[in-house]
């Protein structure tokens, strides 16, 4: 009992010199989030605030949910019957008109006929061995796990990120199929003033089709150097197909 | 100095914390997809061989046939035109060929060893410099060597894509250039095309087994009478199938996903109804059960549900239900003439004909009914759809040109290609599956 007291007075003699400790320290980080946010003359982002870009939209997540698609709207039944032609179009074609609907009785027909019929076609026509391959490569996945969206846009701003939409637009290749389907890939972007890539650009929110999101990377590292971007710096690449419906 | 540590920590936190809140606060630049970009390939000569410029050729056209690719003149190429030895990783020098704007590098060897034509070839890719595929393909050397021309296209399409092209893949229709109503075979770039029937009868809606090995299709050369019969990629005899399964009218038939049933059009009284049935004839269900027409079955690719067409309602409109019959349910309400439904094979999409303002058009809708879009319109009619195996192509037949022909459109929309020119109709174009 006594030894448990000991300790927690132990404890609460550490505790205040821990408090005293780490007030000093919080004292400081205030003293340093002041000087950054209040004292520097100029943010990292020189980009004055409150001013909306008319064009570029930074939460490309809404401009998905806002694409236009033709929706199906219910409408009434037409009263007037329409009649439906049986499957072919020729008069011989046209379903036979019977007193009363036959029953439905299947004969017993031979278990092999299909496949009897089958084997004699294959026989006769002789079809050619497939080709067979001996090696094979894969492509890879690439990427990681994604992150959240930015907000205002200077004029300046948004005319880099229009010049490098249309420049990386140009080196990427949307293959058809994946023109109809809702992809979505993030990419970070590492950009030195100049506009070229630093390193390897980074997915930060993949599409889950890892051929999408490797075009994705192909297409930035085709299109480096950039146009110089407003500032040196990581850079965020939303790519989405035009076409998905 | 223990605090002195803790303090330098904390102003680094802050710093770092700092950074991360102003890099995410800058605009995302937001890429959509322009239209028609496609990757620039260099394709070389392949060596070996006096049938090495054909072979390029072939190669050339199936790839260009993908709509993924586009080839870079030869007169632009700095280095070698023809493969001297397949590349190294060593050996290869990307910048020779991306200077010219490639993005990949097709080189390749062709020869005949023991009786067989043996094709071997790498694509690199030249922006991270790195082979991307390198195969060798075996045939017997009497085959056509653009049969494996199309395969590598169609492998070099998967790598890229993860989708295998089809390329190598054919399609079955209905023509009737020598005045009947024949079933016809054709590559899928319209290509080899030769007749599967020649009974001088009328026959009709052909479609291919899962497997390839098969086209059903309904003929009338029996009796005069529709029933149903099987062929081979337009060789071998036909032979009828169902043949004892009841004296009803048979007039279209689709194969189930797994190969083993078929979805089967049949007339029992004044109706017509769609039954499932064993390819040799046994369990016999009828799946419709009213007095309307229901017509034109589609499965989905999982074999679980059946699009389909019934003038239920008083129009012809798309349908979906169960593979029991169960839980029917109208999908399409716009038009007032909706029909042959044709389920894509990812299960997307379910492309049909629709009659908008007195002309039929491509449309798309999905499974759910939520999205209904039309694919492709044209003042005269386009009818029929039906999905390559990658689900990114259409084709169709139209009458654009006067006769029906058919012909191939992109699901996106792009890339129409006439596949048929012949004088007849060509209609009912039926895809089939992937080769083995």
């Amino acid at each position: 009992m006594t030894g448990t007291q000991e300790i927690s007075i132990q404890l609460g003699g550490l505790r205040r010199r821990e408090l005293r400790r780490l007030f000093a320290i919080s004292v400081t980080v205030h003293l340093v989030l002041i000087a950054v946010f209040g004292f520097s003359p100029k943010s990292r982002i020189s980009v004055p605030r409150g001013v909306i870009a008319v064009e570029l939209v930074s939460a490309p997540a809404a401009a998905r949910s806002a694409a236009p698609a033709a929706v199906a709207k219910p409408a009434p039944p037409k009263p007037k019957k329409v009649v439906l032609p049986a499957e072919p179009t020729t008069p011989k074609m046209q379903p036979k008109v019977v007193e009363k609907p036959p029953p439905v009785q299947p004969t017993a027909a031979p278990e092999t006929e299909y496949e009897d019929v089958l084997a004699r076609l294959r026989a006769e026509s002789g079809e050619d061995a497939p080709p067979t391959e001996i090696a094979k490569a894969a492509p890879t996945a690439i990427g990681s796990p994604g992150s959240p969206d930015g907000v205002a846009i200077s004029p300046e701003v948004a005319a880099w990120l229009k010049r490098a939409k249309i420049h990386v637009r140009k080196n990427w290749v949307v293959p058809p199929g994946f023109r109809t389907q809702v992809l979505e890939a993030r990419v970070e972007v590492d950009l030195d003033a100049s506009g070229k890539v630093r390193g390897n650009p980074r997915l930060s929110r993949r599409s889950g089709n890892p051929w999408y999101d490797e075009g994705v990377i192909r297409a930035i590292q085709k299109s480096s150097p950039l146009p110089p971007p407003p500032e040196a710096g990581k850079w965020n690449f939303v790519f989405m197909p035009e076409d998905s419906y | 100095m223990r605090a002195a540590r803790l303090v330098a920590a904390a102003v680094i936190t802050v710093a770092v914390t700092a950074t991360d809140i102003f890099a995410a606060e800058r605009p995302a630049v937001v890429v959509t997809s322009g239209k028609e970009q496609k990757f620039s390939v260099a394709l070389q000569k392949f060596a070996g061989g006096p049938d090495a410029e054909a072979y390029r050729e072939g190669l050339a056209a199936a790839l260009e046939f993908s709509n993924l690719f586009r080839l870079i003149d030869r007169k632009a190429f700095l280095g070698q035109t023809t493969t001297q030895t397949l590349a190294t990783r060593a050996r290869i020098e990307c910048m020779e060929w991306s200077t010219i704007g490639a993005e990949f590098f097709v080189e390749g060897a062709l020869r005949v060893e023991g009786g067989q034509f043996v094709a071997e070839f790498g694509v690199w890719d030249l922006v991270g410099c790195e082979r991307k595929l390198r195969r060798r393909y075996r045939q017997l050397s009497s085959a056509d060597a653009i049969i494996l021309a199309k395969r590598m296209a169609d492998d070099i399409v998967e790598v890229l894509t993860g989708i295998r092209g089809v390329t190598s893949t054919e399609l079955t229709f209905v023509s009737k250039r020598g005045g009947n109503s024949e079933i016809f075979v054709m590559d899928a770039d319209g290509g080899n095309q030769r007749a599967a029937t020649a009974n001088r009868s009328i026959n009709n809606f052909p479609s291919w087994s899962p497997s390839g090995d098969a086209i059903i299709y309904t003929s009338y050369r029996v009796e005069n009478r529709p029933k149903l019969f099987i062929s081979t990629r337009g060789r071998g005899k036909p032979g009828r199938i169902l043949s004892k399964l009841s004296d009803m009218p048979q007039y279209r038939a689709v194969f189930h996903p797994d190969g083993r049933e078929l979805a089967v059009v049949m007339t029992p009284s004044e109706s017509t109804e769609i039954y499932r049935v064993n390819l040799n004839g046994k369990n016999l269900r009828r799946l419709t059960q009213n007095r309307s027409i229901d017509i034109s079955p589609s499965w989905s690719p999982d074999g679980r549900r059946l699009a389909f067409v019934s003038d239920r309602s008083g129009s012809p409109q798309i349908y979906l239900m169960d593979a029991d019959g169960s839980n029917a349910r109208r999908l399409t309400f716009d038009g007032d003439y909706n029909t042959n439904p044709a389920w894509s094979p990812d299960g997307r999409w379910i492309a049909y004909q629709g009659r908008v303002g007195g002309q039929f058009d491509i449309w798309l809708i999905d499974p759910e009914g939520s999205v209904n879009l039309p694919l492709v319109s044209h003042p005269r009619n386009d009818e029929s759809p039906c999905w390559s195996p990658d689900s990114r192509k259409i084709a169709f037949s139209s009458t654009r040109r006067g006769s029906a022909d058919i012909y191939l459109i992109d699901s996106s929309g792009d890339d129409l290609r006439r596949l048929t020119r012949s004088p007849g109709d060509d209609t009912s174009p039926s895809w089939g599956p992937y080769p083995r």
